[in-house]
């Protein structure tokens, strides 16, 4: 890493300030997918429709035991074939936003579950029908549980904007591989891109502490994605 | 998508290239199990000692620990990799591993950190009210309990390296997802080919994720 | 305080001691330690027509490349055969060569000035120059139609330097380029839509027009490619051997005669 090194990446600093944005652009959208898909698939999950629950068990399985990578490939190439033709970001959101969201929606279940059955009962009685019960008494006390591991489902899907680096989808992982190896100067791209990745995912954890601290909830031994 | 599609994908040489596939990705996979499940056990109670003892060579242990994890852990495993295969001259096999294990070591580090902490204080007071030392009280009765906890979501990582394994093909190996990039990209039939190749990581992981439900209902009648 | 100082310098001790030992010298005596193992361990490409190229059926490589890496084995170890090929790619060629599973590299790979700095090429054993690849309803002809427009190259090739070196000279012409792993990949992003030209040197371009007849490549050539053997820096014994060896097939006409023999001659061979 020589200064000369330093002086060739500065002189390069707009394509990793895309890069950033990239990476942003997607996990910001994704996230905002994947949470309607995960509530929304996490719910099927606690309904009292068995047909609803075996459609949560189906997608996220699926999509929980196959590579994120893979998923991402089959979008961005399988796709065209039936002329959808996507911009690389949007492919990139659509498969972060379905494999985040099967994620999410386990955290959904999981905290919907933890919630005693009794509170659930109790609503019932006193005339509340599903929805009512779910959005006045349950969720309210699911989110306790439910808030901590998502953010750490925040975290990964940070990380996991990497999908984009082998789709040419001009993310910070991109930026980082395809810079070195023109210019075949490794250290100083690396260096320089994990410490933006740091900047970005080592305060989301701290946020993801301090809520699991403030709002409590069990201690999960964390998932990760 | 269609039946040349399949039938193409099907033929032997074919087969042949998408199991060898499957072979590099099953052995990155346990190279990186191996490595990263020992250094990151050790890893975590290096962190959980530094956090709860009061000897000054315990809490600098700790504290380097926790530089390690808090740093790896929040970085892209595709990075680190990237940076194992170009930056040091490991061969690409074992730079896809070391970078895995860089990484994975420090999140199985957090899951035995998470199932230390979750043991009662109580049990520690206990111990301590039996004479033990610290490190007495951490080998005979903190450990053992914590460790056998940790056992279900540390099985739940390896699912997780599996499908990471995937990205060595950022590092030009030729794992199951890469060669199916290559398969597809000359007979153009891209759905067909990760349909399959979906499928061959759906049987295994979720092969996997079945036997560890198991043995976490086993491990959980023996508890009290 | 100071114990966060000290953890940090510890750590960042041992990461720089660790990778001080993950890196290998070079051997200054690279040449009789290939004599010793007896074997060649060669880089070629495994996806280019005529010059690196693993026959699926045969699953043997073949090509103008492997034809001059066999006369090598032959010429230090006694035997064509006594060689392994390993496949490469624009982006692990360099890596590869570095960490000394491969002791040289003949795939494509271009003399340019920067990796100069940081390995060592024999003389051009044969001289390509970049072209685009594009679909023959796209309506561009050259360079200049491509402004605004995406190019897809590999990662690790030197082609959009090249490029945007050249579209400077033409004036107001802007291109993006797009990177991918693989050949392969970059076709199939040609046939989706996603770029709208495939570039890199014109002999790599011309398998991926035969398979796929809709596209087409353009007569232009962008820049002059020189491709040489490439060996680790320091590897001095090895580079001289090998550059006299290069030099003595270019005299005595026999890279002229194998390339014609994979129709890849043209009178700008060996200006």
């Amino acid at each position: 890493m020589t200064l000369g090194a330093w002086q060739s990446l500065f002189a390069d600093w707009r394509s990793f300030a895309v890069g950033l944005e990239h990476t942003l652009v997607a996990a910001a959208l994704a996230l905002l997918f994947a949470t309607i898909l995960g509530v929304f698939f996490g719910l099927l999950g606690v309904a009292p429709v068995p047909a609803a629950r075996t459609i949560n068990r189906i997608y996220v399985e699926a999509i929980r035991n196959t590579p994120l990578l893979l998923q991402a490939f089959f979008f961005y190439y399988g796709l065209p074939r039936v002329h959808i033709v996507l911009p690389v970001l949007a492919v990139g959101v659509v498969s972060l936003s379905i494999y985040t969201g099967a994620f999410v929606a386990e955290v959904v279940r999981g905290g919907i579950q933890s919630v005693a059955r009794g509170q659930l009962e109790a609503a019932y009685s006193q005339g509340f029908s599903f929805v009512q019960a779910m959005r006045y008494v349950v969720l309210p006390q699911a989110l306790r549980v439910i808030i901590p591991p998502y953010t750490n489902q925040c975290v990964n899907l940070v990380k996991n904007t990497q999908i984009l680096s082998l789709i040419a989808g001009a993310d910070l992982v991109y930026q980082a591989d395809t810079w070195s190896s023109e210019n075949l100067l490794y250290g100083v791209a690396y260096m320089t891109v994990a410490v933006l990745y740091l900047a970005i995912t080592l305060p989301l954890a701290a946020i993801s502490r301090w809520l699991e601290r403030r709002i409590g909830g069990p201690i999960e031994a964390g998932a990760d994605a | 998508m269609s039946w040349h599609g399949f039938t193409v994908l099907f033929q032997p040489e074919n087969l042949r290239f998408l199991w060898w596939g499957f072979t590099v990705t099953i052995e990155i996979a346990v190279c990186t199990i191996a490595i990263s499940l020992a250094s990151g056990v050790v890893l975590g109670i290096a962190r959980y000692a530094g956090d709860t003892s009061r000897g000054r060579a315990l809490r600098a242990i700790g504290l380097g620990a926790s530089l390690y994890i808090e740093t790896f852990r929040n970085l892209p495993m595709l990075l680190i990799m990237l940076a194992a295969r170009f930056w040091s001259h490991l061969p690409p096999f074992w730079a896809a591993v070391a970078g895995m294990s860089i990484y994975t070591a420090a999140v199985i580090a957090e899951i035995v950190r998470a199932g230390l902490l979750a043991i009662p204080r109580g049990q520690w007071e206990a111990a301590r009210s039996q004479g033990m030392s610290y490190m007495q009280a951490m080998r005979y009765i903190i450990l053992p309990q914590g460790l056998r906890k940790v056992i279900p979501p540390t099985v739940g990582q390896f699912i997780t390296v599996v499908k990471d394994t995937s990205y060595a093909w950022g590092l030009g190996i030729q794992e199951l997802t890469g060669s199916g990039t290559i398969i597809f990209a000359k007979y153009v039939n891209p759905i067909e080919t990760f349909s399959l190749i979906g499928l061959i990581y759906f049987v295994t992981n979720f092969s996997m994720a079945f036997a560890a439900r198991s043995l976490e209902s086993r491990l959980a009648r023996r508890t009290f | 305080m100071k114990q966060r100082i000290h953890a940090f310098l510890f750590a960042a001790l041992a990461v720089v001691a660790l990778t001080g030992a993950l890196a290998r010298p070079a051997s200054a005596d690279a040449l009789s330690d290939i004599k010793a193992r007896g074997v060649l361990n060669v880089g070629v490409k495994a996806d280019v027509l005529a010059f690196g190229f693993l026959n699926p059926k045969t699953n043997q490589y073949e090509g103008y490349e492997i034809d001059i890496a066999h006369e090598l084995a032959k010429r230090l170890l006694g035997d064509p055969n006594k060689i392994k090929f390993t496949t490469v790619t624009a982006k692990t060629r360099s890596g590869l060569l570095d960490s000394g599973e491969i002791d040289m590299v003949i795939a494509t790979f271009t003399i340019t000035e920067q990796r100069k700095l940081v390995l060592d090429f024999s003389p051009p054993y044969f001289t390509d120059g970049i072209a685009l690849l594009v679909q023959k309803n796209s309506g561009i002809k050259g360079l200049a139609d491509l402004n605004n427009k995406t190019i897809g190259v590999a990662k690790g090739a030197d082609t959009a330097t090249r490029l945007t070196n050249k579209a400077a000279e033409l004036g107001n012409v802007l291109l993006n380029f797009s990177a991918f792993e693989t050949y392969g990949e970059i076709a199939a992003a040609l046939q989706a839509g996603r770029v709208q030209a495939f570039s890199t040197d014109g002999s790599i371009l011309k398998y991926y027009e035969q398979q796929d007849p809709s596209t087409v490549i353009l007569p232009d050539r962008y820049s002059n490619e020189d491709y040489g053997v490439a060996t680790k820096k320091g590897n001095d014994s090895l580079r001289d051997w090998v550059t006299a060896q290069i030099n003595q097939l270019r005299s005595s006409e026999t890279l002229k005669r194998w390339q014609q023999r994979w129709a890849i001659f043209n009178e700008n061979q060996f200006k």
